[in-house]
């Protein structure tokens, strides 16, 4: 009996360990190390400052050995300090920075956008204040190019990052598979924009060529590369994905609905296929292959990332939208710092982000190692004049369509799970595209809190 | 006096104590079990640490309001565990669950039987070589298995589809195919260890007694499953429970292969409860999940030992 009992006590712990793993909040400060030698910061004498750093694939800044360059020339001059650090992706990242807060193990300073750094970790109070950071120059250098991008670094009066760079998300087309199909008559070259009506069309045409496994690619097996379905669903009939405050989610507004049941009458029709097994980047793949005509998922980033893959025109396109002028979402990126309790390294991870943001000199090779644009106005085209100017000036092209940042309304983490639902309940689960929108924002707004 | 020479003469002879399972006498038998203690001691601390103490957090933290802002953590009483019972996304998941270990579980343990039985008699280089070939999946990274399948899947280009000519069709995004999918590799990736355990359990069966049914005229059959069966009964239980766990704590698939869709047709508590911690960050909910999977293996395993038990197991 005893042994009976024994073994089910194991069985149960076996289940139970594990997710007690993912629990422990802990009410230390969330970076380790609180024993580490601080003395001094970059401008002081003494024992060495120790910096953690990770990043997100962001451009190069997801590359081993740019980021490896950047850190020895800094450390260089800078010997007091010594910076690690670790390279994450999307599919794990998150999972990562999670189990780094709960175990006290989180880095020093952290790379990505708003919607972590400022309305999670932030709205967490994980992260230190970076106001200083924000002198009278560089908020009015970064309000110039749009005060959007200031707004979505800060939460009730507290900056949580410090950005350096932007972008708009778009799309993109085979051009010669469009060429071949008779498509290219329904877009605009100059703008680079479509109407929906013209997209329709488009999309027909190619499915009728015959030239492609499949015309194009609603991927909603999981959160990456969102952003990109999401702004299909809003621009077709220019609907908004939240309110205008940021308070509420809007995606079962009139022009939402019209909008996926538009979607979902092309899955029918076979002039878009939806898959509820791709993410992002699977559906990327098959673009790079030549298997779709178009992606839903594109921005100089990955642009770069598939260059050698492709035996194509990769064409950058706005989403369509009825009125023909289209409202990109944004991406924002920049630095953060994880409040370890230590000045020291707080200290010294400041000072590192204004060397990789304001540096007068490395600012500008910072943000072409983004492949992305500046956020402060005065740096003007830092692509002028280099290898990459030409496809820089492709993506500057949509860049005015940039539209409203509402990453920073509450609850995004749990909308991103909601939203791929959503897609794939009315896609492939046959649900009406009302009822399974009226669900999404149900479950969204709750998660506001 | 003379009282005094009787109750000595009395004790003199005295018994040594001994224990009535081994004969050995009481004082060696606790040396014996003091050291058999040590010995356990580093394991010990280990399963303490590692298990028994996390046990105890999850259970403690299921009764939590808990998030990444630790200072906001509050006690909810029976909250998560009612939020549960109103969930439909749980009780899906639970669905999948039980349909996940109700066929993989058996399709697991015969397969892998009837394999064992093929080859526990082959020639060592030839046995080696199957258990070679069943082990792969085990060894090999769940990643890279399920890179290997997602390309075979895939509704395009894979493989899959290019064979039964149905290109397009989407396995993994289709509700009624995603989840045998995922049974299916689970099933390859399972089948290795108990192919293992089956083939040194059916050589160690008493050979004398399996001659001695076939001299008594007995069958194959007969002396499979009145000699053999009951000698690996003990080796049968264990690759149940194994394999129950496994089956119950399915994750990486379902996190690589389908984020749990489509429409939820393969999430499972296990996913869930890595949704609920890591994407939504509700670690008190997550930790009552744990709670109940807990519990449901404690009695999946109970009903195992129950029908599974032996005279000497």
């Amino acid at each position: 009996m005893k042994k009976r009992i024994l073994a089910l006590l194991l069985a149960a712990s076996m289940s139970v360990g594990l997710a007690a793993c993912g629990g422990g909040g802990t009410s230390e400060s969330p970076a380790g190390n609180s024993d580490t030698p601080s003395g001094n910061t970059p401008s002081g004498s003494g024992e060495t400052v120790e910096l953690t750093i990770w990043t997100y694939p962001i451009g190069k800044f997801g590359d081993y050995d740019t980021m490896q360059a950047l850190i020895d020339e800094y450390t260089a001059a800078n010997p007091g300090v010594s910076i690690k650090f670790e390279l994450l992706d999307y599919t794990n990242g998150d999972t990562q920075v999670t189990s780094a807060i709960t175990s006290g193990t989180a880095p020093d300073i952290i790379m990505e956008g708003p919607e972590r750094l400022v309305t999670n970790w932030g709205a967490n109070n994980l992260m230190v204040d970076l106001s200083d950071l924000w002198t009278e120059e560089a908020t009015a250098d970064i309000a110039a190019t749009s005060e959007a991008v200031v707004n979505a670094c800060q939460l009730d009066g507290k900056y949580y990052e410090y950005p350096l760079c932007m972008t708009t998300h778009c799309m993109a087309i085979n051009y010669e598979v469009f060429e071949q199909a008779g498509a290219l008559q329904y877009i605009d070259e100059e703008t680079r924009t479509w109407t929906t009506d013209n997209f329709v069309k488009a999309m027909e045409a190619v499915r009728d060529s015959g030239l492609v496994a499949v015309p194009g690619i609603v991927y909603c097996g999981g959160q990456g590369g969102d952003q990109g379905t999401r702004a299909l669903v809003n621009n077709l009939y220019s609907g908004t994905y939240t309110n205008a405050d940021h308070t509420e989610y809007t995606a079962n507004s009139p022009e939402n609905v019209k909008a996926l049941e538009l979607i979902k009458s092309m899955v029918d029709n076979g002039s878009l296929n939806a898959n509820a097994g791709f993410q992002a980047a699977d559906e990327l793949q098959q673009f790079a292959n030549g298997t779709a005509a178009v992606t839903f998922c594109w921005n100089a980033s990955n642009k770069a990332q598939y260059a050698s893959q492709v035996a194509f025109t990769p064409y950058a396109m706005a989403f369509p939208s009825d009125d023909g002028e289209p409202e990109l979402c944004g991406g924002i990126w920049g630095f953060g710092i994880f409040d370890n309790g230590d000045e020291a390294k707080i200290a010294a991870a400041k000072d590192f982000i204004r060397y990789i943001c304001d540096d007068p000199e490395q600012s500008k090779e910072s943000v072409q190692l983004t492949g992305f644009f500046p956020v402060r106005a005065s740096l003007g085209n830092v692509y002028e004049g280099t290898e990459t100017e030409a496809d820089a000036a492709e993506f500057l092209t949509l860049m005015p369509y940039m539209g409203d940042y509402y990453n920073v309304i509450g609850g995004w983490t749990e909308q991103r799970t909601n939203w791929w639902n959503m897609l794939q309940k009315i896609l492939t689960g046959g649900v009406d595209a009302q009822t399974a929108a009226d669900e999404f924002v149900s479950a969204s707004n709750a998660a506001i809190g | 006096m003379a009282q005094n020479a009787v109750a000595t003469a009395d004790k003199k002879p005295r018994k040594e104590k001994r224990s009535q399972f081994s004969g050995m006498s009481k004082a060696l038998v606790r040396r014996e079990t003091i050291s058999a203690y040590l010995f356990l001691l580093p394991s010990l601390v280990f399963f303490i640490g590692f298990v028994v103490i996390p046990m105890i957090m999850c259970v403690v933290f299921s009764f939590q309001e808990m998030g990444l802002d630790s200072s906001a953590t509050k006690f909810v009483g029976f909250a998560n565990y009612i939020k549960m019972a109103q969930d439909p996304i749980f009780w899906k998941g639970f669905l999948n669950t039980v349909i996940i270990v109700v066929v993989a579980v058996p399709a697991v343990t015969a397969f892998s039987l009837w394999v064992s039985s093929a080859i526990y008699q082959m020639k060592a280089v030839t046995r080696s070589f199957f258990r070679c070939v069943f082990y792969l999946p085990v060894v090999t990274g769940t990643v890279a298995v399920t890179v290997v399948w997602k390309w075979m899947f895939n509704p395009y280009n894979g493989l899959l589809n290019q064979v039964f000519g149905t290109t397009g069709y989407d396995w993994l995004g289709n509700s009624a195919t995603a989840i045998w999918c995922i049974i299916l590799i689970l099933f390859t990736t399972s089948i290795g260890q108990p192919i293992v355990l089956y083939v040194a359990a059916l050589g160690n069966v008493d050979q004398s007694l399996v001659e001695a049914a076939q001299v008594d005229g007995a069958t194959k059959l007969q002396v499979f499953w009145k000699i053999k069966w009951p000698q690996i009964m003990p080796t049968t239980l264990y690759i149940l429970v194994i394999t129950t766990i496994n089956s119950f704590q399915c994750f990486a698939l379902i996190q690589l292969l389908t984020s749990g869709g489509p429409n939820h047709a393969t999430d499972t508590i296990m996913y869930y409860i890595f949704q609920m911690a890591y994407n939504n960050q509700n670690f008190g909910y997550a930790n009552a999940m744990g709670v109940i999977l807990a519990i449901i293996i404690a009695i999946f395993s109970a009903i195992q030992f129950k029908f599974a038990k032996t005279d000497n197991g």
